[in-house]
């Protein structure tokens, strides 16, 4: 007979009792004769946070909040192999697999692993049952999928518009350039289940009706670049790439092209330019790349994560996957969940999944128990998220309404010591590095802007430089030329909508309220609780504290270039930051 | 390995999905290989190879845990299906002759459990 097995975890977020609460059921265990056919364990995780003591007893039932008296009702009922039933908590799950379904699942360099887990199946599907391009696109229609790299733009009217085009060569093209601070999802997938995006090309190029692809992928993913080309060759000694494929007249070849890691070269028109071996900067839209794109080619950029998805939605039919999600936006989003956020890592939700939901129950709350400020989605080009807005089930359009973008699914979780000029500084820095530099609204706008948020920050800020801000941030969204450029100005703008006052403290105030910008802090040293052992005075590397043992010290503000050192190694908290 | 036809993937289609037991898996993403994941990966299979272990060491990609690398989901007869996080030679070790040799799971490490059906 199986071992029965019980679960045990602490999850308030005050002191973990996890080890008392398994000593108790030890003895508990012991009492009632069971610990051979019973096993206690404490685990790390258990799925469930703030909910107090947790036990779960294999294979479904979960006690929410459990006091210790509860405990040996719990064992009776193991004994007896019957239930508690007025502790016993229903759970959900959270998460649902689209995307990673094979993640950590099978083993990402083996075809065969693949194959047993539905691999290949959609490609065949698509040649032998529905057999047209306009019954594969009709499908992808059904399911409403829109793209997964930032504008949302429906997939199978991207896919329609190639189609469409009389040409004698077209191209597809994977987009796995990922370049936002915080988001891996990307590689993730690439690593995880490399195949799966081979089959998603197949199909969108048996949809548009071109015969290569290209995988676009940064320099910097060597990993997952080692695993698409294990997957690309095994797909060619296997017949499924080449010529004539599964015995059917289509012809299909795959290529890996590596981007040199610019940010600008996530833009489709940029991206082109640099598998055609030119620098990598974009040109105006329209001709849209589904018009004239790689080699003025017809071409389909479409972004990792929706290319994982069209093998599954060809698989299960494209109304099976509407059901999931919103009314505008089906199916769902992984999202790279990173920041002050207690378990950092990828999270597949549906889509309309509140943001609360994502951080709190799935990510397990804020790092430390700090109090939540703010979510940042979308990175450079998207915005700040308040708390006030956490309930906000997330969607293209809810979060374009929030001021921010859904994005390729970076997800950042900052915390009440996060200040967001610093953050507006951090994302308008990035910008500036990596403007290409060919447009004059984003060359000079992303330097412009810089200028003024680094003023603002640096104690040197104007009252009026929130209305320059503002006047440059417009104009660059209207005639800035690619997207770096239009959305480059979105952290300012969000941050200055929500959090004016902040800015406005570090203007006319000259403080930061998170104590964040450096140069806008100042040090003391209180001497009620200075205990005057001068570890602060022996860690000072700019010589800006005096003093000695028996007189105490004092920081001289002049001298000192806020390293924070001596606020740090205080033990007695005597040294004031603010 | 002959060419993959129409006919093979139909026959793949047709059997049903056996459930392997016996296996133990490293996550083995770039994630997971900047925590670890190769040194423990070494030891697995070296424990298994060296005690003579029928359970197959595998790698797979990142399960999402991305926090509490290296993952290793352990997968034997008669026990739930268990992930382990923050997994390290030591552990390792552990997961062998605790989980795998007596049956017991180990205490601490445990991340994820999924019963069978």
């Amino acid at each position: 007979m199986d071992k029965k097995i019980i679960y045990i975890k602490d999850t308030s977020f005050a002191l973990d009792r996890t080890k008392d609460v398994h000593a108790i059921l030890l003895n508990g265990l012991r009492d009632r004769g069971m610990q051979d056919s019973v096993q206690a364990v404490r685990v790390a995780d258990i799925g469930a946070y703030n909910q107090g003591v947790v036990v779960k007893v294999l294979p479904d039932t979960t006690y929410y909040g459990v006091k210790d008296e509860d405990l040996g009702r719990i064992l009776d009922a193991v004994k007896q192999g019957t239930v508690v039933k007025e502790l016993a908590a229903r759970k959900e799950p959270r998460q649902l697999r689209i995307v990673l379904r094979n993640c950590g699942v099978i083993d990402p360099e083996s075809i065969e692993e693949y194959m047993a887990n539905e691999g290949y199946q959609a490609i065949k599907k698509v040649l032998f049952d529905l057999k047209t391009q306009d019954n594969t696109i009709d499908e992808m229609k059904k399911s409403g999928l829109r793209g997964r790299g930032g504008a949302g733009y429906p997939t199978w009217m991207k896919w329609n518009f190639a189609k469409k085009m009389a040409s004698d060569q077209k191209y597809v093209i994977c987009n796995g350039d990922e370049g936002d601070p915080g988001a891996y999802m990307d590689r993730s997938v690439l690593e995880g289940d490399p195949h799966s995006v081979v089959e998603g090309m197949m199909i969108a190029g048996f949809s548009v009706g071109a015969s290569v692809g290209y995988f676009y992928i940064r320099a910097e993913y060597p990993l997952a670049v080692e695993r698409i080309q294990k997957a690309i060759d095994q797909c060619y000694a296997n017949g499924l790439l080449g010529k004539n494929i599964l015995g059917s007249d289509f012809n299909f070849d795959l290529e890996i092209r590596l981007g040199a890691g610019a940010f600008v070269c996530g833009e489709e028109t940029a991206l082109i330019a640099s598998i055609e071996g030119k620098r990598g900067a974009p040109h105006p839209r329209p001709p849209y790349p589904s018009v004239k794109g790689l080699w003025d080619k017809p071409t389909v950029i479409n972004n990792v994560e929706t290319l994982a998805n069209v093998a599954y939605i060809i698989n299960r039919g494209g109304d099976a996957f509407a059901k999931v999600g919103t009314q505008t936006s089906k199916g769902t989003k992984v999202f790279a969940l990173t920041g002050k956020v207690k378990n950092s890592g990828l999270v597949e939700v549906p889509m309309g999944t509140t943001i609360r939901e994502i951080v709190f129950d799935i990510g397990g709350g804020v790092y430390k128990n700090k109090n939540i400020k703010a979510v940042q989605t979308g990175g450079p080009s998207g915005g700040v998220i308040p708390k006030d807005f956490l309930d906000t089930p997330v969607d293209y359009e809810n979060l374009q309404k929030l001021g921010s973008i859904m994005g390729s699914g970076g997800m950042i979780v900052m915390d009440e010591d996060d200040c967001m000029v610093d953050i507006a500084r951090f994302y308008q820095r990035f910008c500036f590095d990596e403007s290409c530099g060919k447009c004059s609204p984003c060359r000079i706008g992303t330097a412009q802007m810089l200028g003024f948020l680094s003023k603002i920050a640096e104690g040197r800020g104007e009252i009026g430089d929130l209305d320059n801000l503002r006047r440059i941030a417009q104009s660059m969204q209207r005639a800035a030329l690619c997207g770096l450029g239009q959305t480059a100005p979105n952290p300012v703008i969000s941050t200055l909508r929500y959090y004016e006052d902040e800015y406005r403290v570090h203007i006319l105030d000259k403080k930061c309220p998170s104590k964040k910008c450096r140069d806008l802090l100042s040090y003391k040293i209180i001497p009620e609780k200075c205990k005057k052992c001068g570890l602060c005075f022996m860690n000072c590397e700019a010589k800006a504290i005096t003093g000695n043992k028996d007189d105490g010290y004092i920081i001289d503000m002049n001298k000192c270039v806020r390293c924070g050192r001596c606020f740090e190694v205080c033990k007695f908290k005597a040294v004031g930051k603010e | 390995m002959s060419k993959i036809t129409k006919e093979s993937l139909e026959n793949i289609a047709k059997q049903p999905k056996k459930e392997e037991n016996n296996w133990i898996k490293v996550g083995m993403s770039s994630c997971g290989i900047a925590a670890g994941a190769d040194e423990v990966f070494r030891v697995l299979t070296e424990e298994v190879k060296k005690r003579n272990i029928p359970v197959a060491v595998k790698k797979c990609g990142c399960v999402g845990m991305c926090s509490v690398e290296p993952l290793v989901e352990v997968n034997v007869d008669g026990m739930p299906q268990v992930t382990y996080g923050r997994v390290n030679g030591e552990v390792a070790i552990q997961i062998i002759e605790e989980h795998i040799h007596n049956h017991r799971l180990v205490n601490d490490h445990i991340y994820d459990i999924q019963v069978k059906k």
